[in-house]
């Protein structure tokens, strides 16, 4: 076989040919002739069967000749194709055993020039059992591929398996974390926990980043804003959700505060970055389920779910 | 497009230099919140804001290089925590516009050779 192409992206085929057997491969069905036929004969079948050769066989099915294509072809041409195939038929007939791999049935293809192989029963063996061409190991090597790449779906499919236990252990288990008011040196501290701590979930980067944006803003929004509050991540079946609560000093509208661009923060804030009236908006953005409640004696609750399978594009 | 080229043609100062990385796409933006929504991940991230929250940005996103432009202050601090989370920091006496402008033509370049 020739090697000029890349070994690396061959491998599993080359692997392959070596595994297949000949008679996993071959074509059972055999159509062969007697000696006593004339070419014309076996040119008629060819052309019915739409094959290019047959096999010659005795009586106990064991190859005494061949006759291809081509020997019609030169039989015409030389007059003699109402002639019995008996003198003119090659005798010594490439063939190959059935327990061989098909990379030797390729070799031998491919060395003797031959478009097919009569399959032996064994080495010592005349007798046919099948006929192999390249069309039948393609055919054998795309049906090999396709379970092995089944096989590794099956796995995939797993793996997120693996994911929903561990969901299912870290369901009563949510992270708790205290926000300080005005404490910008640990701002970001929650969402970046809470991604590690998704990512070991299994969940996907869309999911995650999206968890973490929100997780981000909700956390800036009590740091920057709010006298200071807590976080509570947690994680049940199928949704990641984020619970902020600060402890004042409420929004007086909250329709107005979710709108882009509205923003209270100061000078100081909006000199940092931040404070551009896009925090909330970009997570009413990216959660799937926003609701506030705000009250100027008690405080702001914020609750986010993201739903941690697939969704949809972001709005 | 390598890093180390971007650093090279623009002339940026490497303040903090760890990974060589593959930068494709970029991003430019002081608000924190604006980044955060649209930035990509593993960009070249060019803003004036030198401050903790930037690597805290930085790291959310999964953005692995950012150019401080307008030569701005950054504290050891923050170098500290670059290094820690494996973030090049890069830095630059132009203003953002120009800094923009030079890796857009280079990105640009790079994609017609392709």
């Amino acid at each position: 076989m020739s090697t000029d192409y890349s070994q690396e992206k061959l491998t599993l085929v080359n692997e392959l040919i070596y595994q297949i057997k000949v008679k996993e491969a071959m074509s059972k069905k055999v159509i062969f002739f007697k000696e006593n036929v004339t070419f014309r004969e076996i040119q008629l079948k060819l052309k019915e069967k739409k094959i290019s050769g047959v096999p010659i066989l005795d009586k106990e099915r064991n190859i005494i000749g061949i006759v291809s294509i081509d020997d019609v072809i030169t039989a015409f041409d030389k007059g003699y194709v109402d002639k019995k195939i008996t003198d003119y038929m090659s005798r010594d007939v490439i063939t190959i055993p059935q327990n061989f791999s098909v990379v030797s049935a390729i070799n031998r293809l491919e060395k003797f020039k031959v478009g097919r192989l009569p399959v032996t029963e064994s080495l010592d063996s005349k007798k046919i059992v099948g006929i192999i061409t390249l069309s039948d190991i393609l055919n054998r090597l795309l049906v090999v591929v396709q379970s092995i790449a089944e096989k590794v779906q099956d796995k995939e499919v797993n793996n997120t398996q693996i994911s929903h236990d561990l969901i299912k252990r870290v369901e009563r288990k949510p992270l708790r974390f205290e926000v300080k008011g005005d404490d910008f040196d640990s701002a970001g501290r929650v969402a970046s926990i809470t991604k590690k701590y998704f990512q070991n979930l299994g969940i996907s980067k869309d999911i995650i980043r999206r968890i973490a944006i929100v997780c981000y803003e909700a956390e800036m929004n009590i740091c920057l804003h709010s006298l200071g509050g807590s976080m509570i991540i947690e994680v049940n079946r199928n949704n990641a959700v984020i619970y902020a609560h600060d402890k004042g000093p409420g929004i007086p509208d909250v329709k107005l505060a979710l709108k882009p661009g509205f923003t209270t923060a100061s000078e100081k804030i909006r000199a940092l970055g931040f404070g551009a009236g896009m925090g909330l908006p970009n997570i009413k953005r990216y959660a799937d389920k926003l609701e506030i409640k705000s009250s100027l004696k008690t405080g702001t609750e914020l609750k986010a779910i993201i739903n941690l399978g697939v969704r949809n594009e972001i709005k | 497009m390598k890093l180390s080229k971007i650093v090279n043609e623009c002339q940026l100062e490497k303040i903090v230099f760890c990974t060589d990385c593959e930068i494709e796409n970029g991003y430019c933006g002081d608000l924190m919140s604006d980044v955060m929504a649209h930035a990509e991940a593993e960009c070249i991230w060019i803003t004036i804001q030198a401050h903790k929250n930037s690597i805290a940005v930085a790291l959310i996103k999964d953005i692995k290089s950012i150019v401080f432009t307008n030569n701005v202050t950054v504290e050891k601090e923050i170098i500290e925590k670059a290094e820690e989370e494996k973030i090049n920091l890069l830095r630059t006496d132009k203003d953002s516009f120009t800094v923009c402008g030079e890796i857009y033509c280079l990105m640009e370049a790079e994609t017609a050779k392709d």
